[in-house]
């Protein structure tokens, strides 16, 4: 397992994507541990409750504030880190939660076969059409405002029939391989052999999906946030946007308008490279390397 | 006057390891109506001439060495739109039927169809069509299928969509690259019957490629016996096929089962190819070789002329 | 025909996800905290139209004769009143729906086909700088975010530059006025639709062209290509002709896969730039608790997706002939 790892590591190093896109990660995690502190230098700096007694509007940057204030006179940074840190929790959790959900459905399905693998496909080809924003809308009609961690589950329940399919592609391919008949015979129960010996070997895929996961959760928190639908206790950088907007700032204030966007994108940028760059280490045929005939 | 003179070609490809060097100084000349075999095992560079002579090796190859004479013409020191010019309406090309050979998008008829109304300016769709119809007629496909798609077709069919494909602009030669490949025997059999047709009514020159070296006994005038990059022997089918002199020719031979005589000894005649990369300045074949002596690794043999149609590349067979 | 048959399938399959749909919906209302009857009958009313209304729909009923009505309902128009507008759902999603219609497929056909052509073209200079700068903008505009890439586009060329309206599909001005001819009214809505489309373009041609660029790549290596090549044709052609049609069908079908996503990106672009159609309203609806609207939009958004994955099945197998039905 180890040495699996490092073998991969060292051809994810080669890849210069990989390499950028994990930069950037990082840089995006620092920004998101740094969070904790301003708040605790000056309660000014708290993004949500903080308030400058001197600032009460939206402000430029200055020596005080670094990227300015929003409309109430809250720091501009100390929001872009918390939103930071929930951007991680939001894409790590949803994405986390609709890969377990995906693998595992994606495993039973494809070692099931027939009217199984039958229901749980078509159960998933329904919910991909769906679009998840707009039926994360429609709940939040219904159930009132909700709150983020609501916000992650429903995005989990509905991206994981992406991952199922890839999981189930692979599991029917493994599941003619010798070594799964080997443990039939020597009396394993099904739970077991999808457990113990399916999935370790389609782990590596789930994981390469999650870092897909993770954008399309960050992006759709994001923008139910903008819409106004988000949690309103968490400050994220859809939620900056929102304020920006509605405040009719967004005019005058691009050292508002600017960073949050900037963010998202970036990280949702930083996760694709490293989603690339991971599919070079898990796909041989797509290394540079490949000998000519 | 030949129609084809090869003279002392090599072709390399740049690898990663290095430059591997894939054919080394092959020579030969063919006459129009005339059919000339190349046989080897995988890698011994056949398909690299075809490749060479038509103008089609990837990007990482490269001739180091030789002169393609065609019509007294060298191939090698044409411009690109010339060699398009000549292409397919002088040297035409059947790929293995096994081979994705015809675009699965378009028509089989309007693929054949392109082949003609690129090379003849004046000539009209309609015409053209015509032309394929009379094609398919002459390979033996129902004209009633010609409007089909290339996945309508059996493995047999396609392969003579390619033949007609071939004839098309009625070419002086044709290289025909593995056509039997991946074709159950009968098929096999069908379509050697239609080369060898067009070669006798056409007055075609064929150049075929192949690792089977019955078939390729079947339709050629000439034999080439080709490994790991260099031809080791070569001559009339008559001379190569019953008095074979280089022991890879021999041990090719000999590797054949046949149902009218006693089992005979299997040669095992397996073994790794050489290094191409670094080859060795030896005979290239002395690791396999059962008759090798302790010079044959050190000095690289000369050509050996048996007849004045047969000759061996061998220092053992004098 | 086989084609017509397979039509009729997809049909039938796409009522059945409807009607779950439909159901799942249904029982979300009444799981869901709070009257359902105040949900969906405004309490403003008077009580004459309150009753009426309930009567219509089937909510002083028992439950599973309310999941009839619903049915009935939803099979004969009959939405509801809107909170917001006091009209019918019906006769505001019907007047939504070409508007959303008009700027969700003219933005997918332009950036597919944009797509399509520029990742030809980026694949054709594989390694030389036109070919980096191609890859590295669709990789950028890929991974921008679409509300902030409407709001920049508003700021910058409606605000700064104004050559763009802010916000809305028409100029009243114009569509009150009684002397306006057809071009003029058709130039206005084109007028106002350049920032919304260009925002959609910019956000998905990027995918395309990624995906066509490798598609290319793999579809050159091919052996028809050889054939194409030994035939003696022009590059040009080879690429063109045989290359590009092939290269061009994971494109479809990565455009049918992505198009519930590039309905939610309609629809926040629609908010942002005040465009009147479906997507827009859903959001509205929501967030002015008016439940009926809602419910309807977001109906008629899931048929849009369903529809629009027949039509694009339908062209697929019209593209590729190796596709049996």
């Amino acid at each position: 397992m180890v040495d699996r790892f490092l073998e991969g590591w060292s051809v994810y190093k080669e890849s210069l994507i990989g390499k950028i896109g994990l930069t950037l990660l990082v840089i995006f995690a620092l920004m998101a541990l740094c969070s904790f502190f301003p708040p605790m230098i000056d309660p000014m700096y708290h993004p949500m409750t903080g308030v400058d007694p001197q600032i009460s509007h939206s402000a430029s940057p200055s020596w005080r504030h670094w990227l300015g204030t929003d409309f109430i006179g809250r720091d501009i940074l100390c929001q872009l880190l918390a939103g930071a840190r929930i951007a991680f929790m939001v894409g790590i959790s949803a994405a986390f939660m609709s890969i377990l959900l995906g693998t595992t459905v994606g495993m039973i399905a494809g070692y099931s076969g027939k009217i199984v693998d039958t229901l749980l496909m078509r159960l998933a080809d329904m919910i991909m059409v769906m679009p998840t924003l707009l039926v994360v809308l429609i709940l939040s009609s219904l159930f009132g405002q909700l709150n983020i961690w609501t916000i992650v589950l429903l995005i989990a329940l509905f991206r994981w029939p992406g991952v199922s399919r890839v999981i189930r592609a692979q599991t029917l391919s493994l599941k003619e391989r010798p070594f799964i008949e080997a443990a039939k015979v020597t009396g394993a129960s099904h739970f077991r052999i999808i457990f113990r010996h399916i999935m370790p070997n389609v782990l590596p895929l789930s994981l390469l999906y999650m870092t897909f996961r993770v954008t399309s959760a960050i992006i759709i928190e994001a923008a139910l946030a903008f819409l106004g639908f988000g949690d309103p206790s968490t400050v994220s950088w859809g939620m900056m946007l929102q304020w920006v907007w509605k405040t009719g700032h967004m005019f005058q204030a691009p050292y508002w308008l600017l960073p949050p966007g900037i963010c998202i994108s970036l990280l949702t940028l930083s996760f694709y490279m490293l989603g690339r760059a991971m599919e070079e280490v898990l796909d041989p045929r797509l290394r540079k390397e490949v000998a000519q005939e | 006057m030949a129609l084809l003179t090869v003279k002392n070609l090599s072709v390399g490809y740049h690898t990663r390891k290095g430059f591997l060097k894939s054919v080394q100084g092959i020579s030969f000349a063919l006459d129009q109506g005339k059919s000339l075999g190349f046989v080897g095992e995988s890698g011994c560079g056949k398909t690299t001439i075809g490749m060479a002579l038509m103008g089609l090796l990837p990007d990482n190859a490269s001739v180091t060495n030789g002169e393609i004479l065609f019509e007294d013409q060298d191939l090698l020191k044409m411009s690109k739109k010339e060699i398009q010019q000549i292409r397919w309406k002088k040297i035409a090309m059947i790929f293995q039927a096994a081979m994705n050979a015809l675009n699965p998008v378009h028509r089989v008829s309007d693929q054949i169809a392109e082949a003609i109304l690129a090379h003849d300016a004046d000539i009209s769709k309609k015409t053209a069509m015509k032309q394929v119809e009379s094609l398919f007629q002459l390979v033996g496909i129902p004209p009633d299928r010609m409007n089909d798609y290339p996945h309508h077709y059996s493995g047999g069919m396609k392969q003579r969509a390619i033949i007609a494909m071939a004839l098309a602009c009625h070419p002086s030669l044709i290289i025909a690259d593995e056509p039997t490949t991946a074709l159950d025997v009968i098929v096999q059999d069908q379509i050697l019957s239609a080369i060898k047709d067009f070669r006798n009514k056409l007055k075609i020159s064929v150049i075929f490629i192949s690792h089977d070296i019955a078939v390729v006994a079947d339709v050629c005038d000439t034999i080439g016996i080709m490994f790991a990059g260099q031809l080791v022997e070569y001559g009339r089918i008559e001379d190569v096929f019953y008095s074979p002199m280089h022991p890879y020719t021999q041990s090719l031979l000999s590797s054949y089962l046949t149902l009218n005589k006693d089992v005979v000894q299997l040669n095992a005649y397996l073994g790794k190819t050489p290094d191409l990369i670094n080859p060795t300045t030896g005979c290239l074949f002395c690791e396999r070789c059962t008759v090798a002596e302790a010079t044959c690794s050190l000095r690289a043999p000369e050509w050996v002329k048996i007849s004045p149609t047969h000759k061996a590349l061998c220092s053992r067979c004098k | 025909m086989e084609i017509q048959k397979f039509v009729l399938k997809r049909l039938i399959e796409i009522f059945v996800i409807f009607f779950v749909i439909l159901t799942v919906l249904f029982l979300l209302f009444r799981l869901a905290p709070g009257d359902p009857v105040t949900r969906m009958v405004d309490p403003t009313m008077t009580p004459e139209d309150a009753a009426y209304l309930i009567a219509q729909l089937g909510l002083d009923q028992p439950v599973w004769l309310q999941y009839i009505y619903y049915l009935k309902n939803f099979f004969t128009g009959n939405f509801g009143i809107s909170f917001h507008y006091g009209v019918a759902v019906f006769s505001i999603i019907l007047n939504r729906l070409p508007n959303t219609i008009l700027l969700f497929s003219t933005s997918i056909l332009l950036s597919a086909f944009a797509g399509i052509f520029l990742g030809k073209i980026a694949s054709w200079h594989k390694g030389e700088k036109i070919d980096t700068w191609m890859t590295l903008g669709a990789l950028i505009c890929h991974t921008l975010f679409l509300p902030w890439l409407a709001l920049i586009m508003i700021w910058i060329f409606g605000f700064h530059i104004g050559w763009f309206p802010l916000n809305g599909m028409i100029s009243p001005e114009i569509w009150l006025d009684s002397s306006s001819g057809f071009w003029l009214k058709f130039l206005d809505v084109a007028h106002h639709m350049v920032l919304p489309l260009a925002t959609l373009f910019l956000i998905h041609f990027g995918s395309y062209l990624l995906l066509m660029r490798s598609s290319m790549l793999d579809t050159l290596k091919e052996d028809y290509i050889l054939t194409a090549r030994a035939k003696g044709l022009d590059e040009k052609v080879i690429r063109n002709h045989h290359a590009a049609p092939n290269a061009a069908l994971p494109v479809v079908t990565s455009v049918g896969i992505s198009l519930a996503f590039s309905l939610s990106g309609g629809a926040l672009t629609e908010t942002v730039f005040s465009w009147p159609g479906i997507g827009r309203e859903l959001v509205f609806a929501v967030s002015n608790s008016d439940y009926p609207l809602a419910q309807a939009s977001f109906l008629l958004i899931a048929t849009v997706v369903l529809i629009s994955n027949l039509v694009v099945d339908v062209l697929y197998a019209y593209l590729d002939p190796r596709i049996k039905y």
